[in-house]
């Protein structure tokens, strides 16, 4: 098998002791000394309301926390053993704990929890990060249930956002991943998702381990590739998500350089699946599709449109070689634009990122740098954004979000001109 | 007298002929030579070309952005020079293998100096090549990070990176060849070393404010007002 070469030999000892299991929940760690203890509290509790019968497993995989991580899942277990045994289950809720690497990566995470999840023929699994402060168990329930009982096969979660937040999955990811793969997937990028052991199968079969996009990000592989062989996506109303203050998630250039990076990956990978499709379709959703709070203030603005201004002028070359001419003109003219009357059209945002993608697609230049260059171009658009929405209303904003996703899909056929391009 | 005279024709025409007779040989076994030579590097072109195709150089080469610089220069892709470089150092070998096989007094020393320069002249190419291929890579990443993280002066920053990797790059590749080492090793350090001095002085005197606010920025207690971007994710 597979999972022979990767996996230490006191894990598959850990993993045979088990058995077979019907449900596995995977808690990936790194210096999460603060919030660990709580997220397992919670999976257990979840476990114990909602699937009182079915055989579970807890496995937290560890990528060499220098805190007291590990200590305090191994502690936690044991407390757990002395107070709770066969009080409220019907079933023992195993927990498993393995280091996967010496230094943090999602994938190697989400690998040895797949291998786990294959091994011990466990048929719905969930993801749970311990960065997150608002999980309750009925977020893991919900994960859980629809895989277990409804038959899907990979379960995004949906948050509350408020208004300003989230403005890269809302301008970016969700509207182009929606119109490139035809799935209206809103939370690709997430740190929690439920997947069914047949993905995990699946998952576990491809060679792509160690590519990058696949280390960083491994979720929204995973829905594309759930996707693509025809298994069953939903997502699932989780309501709003608050995280640890020490894990504020990555900055911007870093958040660009791991989603896009690997959106176009996939796209790239995955284009004999995609070239053909036109339209989106609506995927299984349990609770309302997306709210908005209407809570929030504009963030600064000035210095955003000077990082715009900015790198146009001084990306000039590197620019001319991703985007057609055309398109190079009209960014470098509204960059001298007067910054109260600024715009950054739908249509050139929709033209500019395809433009990027085309470009990563033929290498024209390192595509980590590529990726990168996209940086001032999105503060521009963001810029232009809440220069337009400051006052806007959360239902104003979300119409203005389903306007977006049709220029995506409407110019897909300019996506695919410029992808199939000799040059 | 008649009779020396004759003598020394009919010997200076036998030498003539003993010569023309040890030299065409000679002759003939360099044209053999010459011609295997031109096939051995042939085929040696071909294969190069084919495995290089098979490693996909080209688009590496794009990535890295020496495609750009080639193309400046009018040069053809990396797999096609390369190849090409390969065909005629080959032949070129296999020539002066030839032209010393002739046994001509004299050629015999300059060509072995040429042949045990021709693998500096190779290794010398290459450090430009692997030169030019990392001073264009980290400009543009130094280039990337300085734009998006709002610095100042971020072509200045990219410049500065490409020429001290040039320079070192230069320096090298004179070295290997061998051609001026003592004043090749001076100029690299004085123009290096006047570099680092002049951005030292740039740094420190002009930039008295900056160099604080950064040192205030990384060190000290006081923390700088840091510019807020919406949460991304």
């Amino acid at each position: 098998m597979a999972e022979e070469s990767f996996l230490a030999d006191d894990f598959i000892r850990q993993l045979m002791s088990v058995g077979e299991v019907d449900l596995l929940v995977g808690i990936p760690s790194y210096n999460n000394a603060s919030t660990i203890e709580q997220t397992l509290h919670s999976v257990e509790e979840s476990l114990r309301q909602s699937f009182v019968r079915e055989r579970a497993v807890i496995l937290n995989v560890d990528g060499g926390s220098g805190d007291e991580t590990r200590q305090i899942v191994e502690q936690s277990s044991e407390r757990r053993d002395a107070g709770h045994k066969g009080l409220t289950s019907l079933r023992t809720i195993h927990r498993i704990s393995c280091m996967y690497d010496r230094s943090p990566s999602q994938g190697l995470a989400l690998r040895s929890i797949v291998a786990a999840a294959d091994l011990l023929r466990a048929r719905a699994c969930a993801v749970i990060s311990p960065a997150t402060t608002s999980l309750t168990p009925s977020w893991i329930a919900n994960l859980l249930r629809p895989v277990y009982r409804e038959g899907l096969d990979f379960v995004a979660p949906l948050y509350v956002r408020s208004r300003f937040q989230g403005l890269l999955a809302r301008e970016l990811l969700y509207p182009m991943s929606r119109a490139v793969f035809g799935q209206r997937i809103r939370e690709l990028y997430s740190d929690e998702w439920g997947f069914s052991g047949r993905l995990a199968s699946q998952c576990l079969e491809q060679d792509v381990w160690r590519e990058e996009a696949v280390r960083t990000r491994p979720e929204a592989w995973m829905a594309i590739l759930a996707n693509g062989a025809g298994l069953k996506c939903g997502q699932y109303f989780l309501g709003p998500k608050t995280v640890s203050p020490s894990a504020t998630g990555p900055d911007i250039v870093e958040a660009i350089r791991q989603t896009v990076g690997n959106l176009f990956w996939c796209m790239e990978t995955n284009q004999g699946y995609w070239m053909g499709r036109s339209n989106s379709q609506s995927v299984s959703t349990f609770g309302p599709e997306h709210e908005l709070s209407a809570d929030g203030i504009p963030p600064s603005q000035d210095k955003m449109f000077d990082l715009f201004r900015s790198g146009v002028n001084e990306l000039e070359p590197i620019l001319a070689s991703i985007l057609a001419p055309d398109t190079h003109a009209q960014i470098k003219a509204i960059a001298l634009s007067d910054r109260t009357k600024f715009r950054f059209a739908s249509e050139l945002w929709v033209k500019t990122l395809y433009e990027f993608a085309a470009s990563y697609h033929r290498a024209v230049l390192n595509r980590d740098h590529l990726v990168q260059a996209l940086v001032p171009l999105y503060r521009g658009r963001v810029y232009s954004f809440l220069l337009e929405h400051a006052n806007s209303s959360a239902e104003a904003m979300e119409a203005q979000s389903e306007i977006l996703c049709q220029e995506f899909e409407r110019q897909k056929a300019y996506l695919v001109e410029r992808w199939t391009a000799k040059n | 007298m008649k009779e020396v005279v004759i003598q020394g024709l009919t010997q200076a025409y036998s030498n003539l002929v003993h010569m023309f007779a040890e030299f065409l040989p000679r002759l003939l076994v360099m044209l053999v030579i010459v011609l295997v030579g031109l096939v051995v590097a042939y085929l040696l072109k071909m294969i190069l070309r084919t495995v290089l195709h098979v490693t996909r150089l080209d688009r590496l080469s794009e990535e890295a952005g020496a495609s750009r610089f080639l193309r400046m220069a009018a040069l053809p892709s990396m797999t096609e020079l390369l190849s090409r470089s390969l065909f005629w150092v080959t032949w070129c070998g296999f020539i002066l293998i030839g032209i010393s096989v002739l046994g001509v007094a004299g050629l015999q020393e300059q060509i072995s100096r040429l042949f045990l320069l021709l693998p500096a002249i190779f290794v010398a190419i290459l450090i430009l090549f692997i030169g030019l291929v990392t001073a264009n890579f980290l400009s543009r990443a130094a280039l990337l990070a300085a734009v998006n993280a709002g610095y100042p002066s971020p072509k200045l920053m990219s410049w500065s990176i490409r020429f001290v990797i040039w320079a070192l790059a230069v320096s090298m590749a004179l070295e290997q060849v061998g051609v001026a080492r003592q004043t090749v090793i001076a100029a690299f350090s004085i123009v290096f070393g006047a570099f680092m001095f002049g951005l030292a002085i740039a740094f420190g005197l002009g930039g008295r404010e900056l160099a604080r606010e950064f040192l205030e920025r990384n060190l000290g207690e006081k923390k700088t007002e840091k510019y807020e971007e919406p949460q991304p994710l």
